[in-house]
C-alpha cells in the first residue's frame, strides 16, 4: 500500500503549498511494466534471433502467465527444457525467430513443449543499470 | 465450505519452476547445512528416499539414479510462496495462510454463488498451475478437518486428479472407511495407537465414537476432532496470530567453531537475527539466553548456557550484543569444537505497554534500530550489521548444491534463449 503523505502543520512553518490539495502518488514503473505481479517473471534476454521486434542480447524481458496466449504473440517457452523466446505461431505450430540469420522452429510431437508466459514488455539500458552491473 | 490448497512436494517443485529441465525429474532438497533430506518429490520417492534421513545416507542412491540434489534455496521459496498465496486467494472471499505450502479459504456466504465446488477447485489447481508452475491439490469439505482429510485424499489417491469435494454423507463414508486416524488432523502418533488399542482402525469408527463415552485420555480437542469429522465447524482461525513468547535464533554451523572470535560472531549473528524479529511484533525481552553446543555425537558432548535479565527489558541489538561480549569468557573453552549454537529471548513483553522506570533508565537506542530495519528491509537483510558478527562468516551455513535466487535477485534472474 502506497501514501500520500500530508504532514499536519501549526506556528511559524510558512505557507502551506498551494498545491497541497492535488497531491497525487508518483508514477511507478513497476504499474506500468507489470500487470499481475503474482503471476510474472522477469527474465534476461540471450542471444540475436529476436532483434526485428526489438529485443536484444541483454534486454531484460517480463513475462506475464495470466494473460491469454494469442497467434502472434512474443512468447517465452520451454522447449525440451530450455527457456527460449520466439514468435508463436499457433495455428502451424511452429516458433519464429524475428531474424532472417536465424530459422523457424517447427514443434513436433517428440518435443516437449510448454508455453511458460508471454513477453508483454522489454526494457533496454542504454546505460548499465548499478542493478545488473556485472551481469552485462 | 472450507478448502485446504496445498502445494505437492512444494521445496522440489519450487526449483523446477525455473529449471524446466529438472521438470519430472526426481528431486531432493537438504535442510540447513545440507544435514539432511526435508523434501523428495514423488518420483524421488518412488526410488526409495526416505524423508529426514541424513544425506550422507542417501548420496549413494542419488548418484545412481541421477537424482537431483537441492540445498534449501529459502528466499526463493519465500517468493514463490507468496506468489502462489496470491494466486490462490483471488479464489474465496477469506484465506488463512497456514504454512509455507498450505492455505486454508472460507466460502462463507458465497456458497450460493459456486454451482459445482469440484469445478471450482479445479479452476484454483489449473490457475496456481498457469501463474506460478506449481502443482497443487485442493481438498474441500464442511469444516477445516474434513477439508484437511478431503485434501489427503487428492494427493494420495489415485484417480481423483488432485481435486476431493467431501459434501455428501456416502462418499465420507467410503473415504473414512479407508482412512486410518493418524491421517486426520490433530491425531498423532500417540492417540492413534491409544485407538487402535480400543479397537478403532478407521475414520469412520472414529467419527461415529459417542463424545460422552470417549475412553479415558482423550481431551477437549480430540472431542472437537469429532465434531468436525461430523460436520460441525468447531476450529477458524484466528484472524489475528498472536504475537510469539519466546523467539530463538539458532542454527548448526556450516563448519565447526573452534576459536573464540567465531564464536562471538555466530552468537552475534543469531542475536541480531532474535532481535530483529522481537522489534518486527513490537516485544522486549527481559531475559536473554545464549547456548553452545557440541554435537550430541560427539565423543563428549558438551553444552552450555548463560542466563541474563534485563531491567528494563530491551530489544536493542547492541545492548545484546555486550552481554554476550561480556560473557564469551564464560561460554568458550578452548578444545570443544562447537557445532550449535544459538540465542533465544524469553519473558517477552508489548513495548507498546511498557512500564517506565524511574530509577533504572533504559538504554536502548530506538532510533538507530529503527533506521537499521529500514535500510535491511529496503536493500535486504544484513546490508547494514553490527561488525560483531563479522564480514567474513566462515562458520556460516553450508549450502553446496543451491540454485540461483531467480525472483528476488537481479543477478540471478534466468536467462532466455533468443
Amino acid at each position: 500500500m502506497k501514501f500520500i503523505r500530508i504532514t499536519a502543520s501549526a506556528g511559524i512553518t510558512g505557507f502551506e503549498s498551494p498545491a497541497s490539495d492535488y497531491l497525487q502518488l508518483p508514477l511507478s514503473l513497476d504499474a506500468l511494466l507489470v500487470e499481475h505481479p503474482s503471476a510474472t517473471f522477469i527474465g534476461k534476454a540471450d542471444g540475436c534471433s529476436m532483434q526485428g521486434v526489438g529485443i536484444f542480447s541483454g534486454d531484460i524481458l517480463i513475462v506475464d502467465r495470466h494473460v491469454m496466449v494469442k497467434e502472434g504473440d512474443v512468447i517465452v517457452a520451454n522447449l525440451n527444457g530450455e527457456f527460449i523466446c520466439k514468435i508463436l505461431n499457433i495455428s502451424q505450430r511452429l516458433l519464429a525467430s524475428a531474424n532472417p540469420h536465424y530459422k523457424t522452429i517447427a514443434i513436433t510431437e517428440a518435443d516437449q513443449f510448454t508455453i511458460e508466459g508471454v513477453v508483454i514488455r522489454s526494457i533496454r539500458c542504454h546505460r548499465a543499470s548499478q542493478l545488473l552491473a556485472s551481469t552485462i | 465450505m472450507f478448502a485446504l490448497v496445498d502445494a505437492n512436494a512444494f521445496y522440489c517443485s519450487a526449483e523446477q519452476v525455473f529449471r524446466p529441465q529438472w521438470r519430472g525429474r526426481p528431486i531432493v532438497v537438504l535442510s540447513n547445512n545440507d544435514g539432511c533430506i526435508v523434501a523428495a518429490n514423488k518420483q524421488a520417492i518412488a526410488l526409495g528416499i526416505k524423508k529426514f534421513q541424513p544425506y550422507f545416507k542417501a548420496q549413494k542412491l542419488c548418484e545412481t539414479n541421477g537424482i537431483i540434489v537441492c540445498s534449501s534455496n529459502y528466499e526463493l521459496y519465500a517468493d514463490l510462496s507468496h506468489k502462489m498465496m496470491q494466486v490462490i486467494g483471488r479464489f474465496a472471499p477469506s484465506q488463512h495462510i497456514y504454512s509455507i505450502d498450505e492455505s486454508f479459504l472460507s466460502f462463507q456466504g458465497c456458497e450460493q454463488t459456486i454451482s459445482d465446488l469440484a469445478l471450482h477447485a479445479q479452476k484454483i489447481r489449473q490457475a496456481v498451475w498457469k501463474e506460478t508452475r506449481l502443482p497443487v491439490c485442493v481438498g474441500m469439505g464442511k469444516t477445516l478437518t474434513l477439508a484437511k482429510v478431503a485434501n489427503h485424499v487428492a494427493k494420495k489417491w489415485p484417480g481423483f486428479n488432485g481435486v476431493c469435494v467431501l459434501d455428501d454423507d456416502k462418499t465420507i463414508r467410503q473415504v473414512f472407511a479407508q482412512l486410518s486416524p493418524i491421517d486426520v488432523w490433530g491425531i498423532g502418533r500417540k492417540s492413534s495407537s491409544k485407538l487402535k488399542q480400543n479397537g478403532i482402525l478407521t475414520v469412520l469408527q472414529l467419527s461415529q465414537l459417542k463424545i460422552h463415552h470417549l475412553p479415558a485420555g482423550f481431551n477437549v480437542e480430540f472431542q472437537r476432532t469429532i465434531k468436525e469429522l461430523n460436520g460441525e465447524v468447531c476450529k477458524t482461525w484466528d484472524s489475528v496470530r498472536a504475537d510469539k513468547l519466546q523467539i530463538f535464533s539458532t542454527r548448526s554451523m556450516g563448519k565447526r567453531i573452534t576459536n573464540k572470535e567465531h564464536l562471538n560472531q555466530a552468537l552475534a549473528k543469531h542475536a541480531s537475527i532474535a532481535t530483529a524479529k522481537a522489534r518486527k511484533q513490537q516485544s522486549l525481552c527481559a531475559t536473554l539466553m545464549v547456548f553452545v553446543a557440541s554435537s550430541p555425537f560427539d565423543e563428549a558432548p558438551c553444552s552450555h548456557k548463560i542466563l541474563k535479565h534485563f531491567n528494563p527489558p530491551t530489544n536493542d541489538t547492541s545492548e545484546i550484543l555486550r552481554v554476550i561480549h561480556d560473557n564469551i569468557e564464560l561460554l568458550f573453552k578452548p578444545g570443544i569444537a562447537y557445532y550449535k549454537v544459538g540465542v533465544g529471548l524469553l519473558n517477552l513483553s508489548s513495548e507498546k505497554h511498557q512500564q517506565w522506570d524511574l530509577l533504572n533508565p533504559h538504554h536502548h537506542n530506538t532510533p538507530l534500530m529503527k533506521i537499521l530495519d529500514e535500510i535491511n528491509q529496503r536493500y535486504g537483510s544484513d546490508s547494514a550489521f553490527f561488525a560483531a558478527q563479522g564480514i567474513d562468516q566462515q562458520w556460516a551455513m553450508r549450502r553446496q548444491f543451491l540454485t540461483p535466487q531467480y525472483t528476488t535477485n537481479w543477478l540471478h534472474i534466468p536467462d532466455i534463449h533468443c
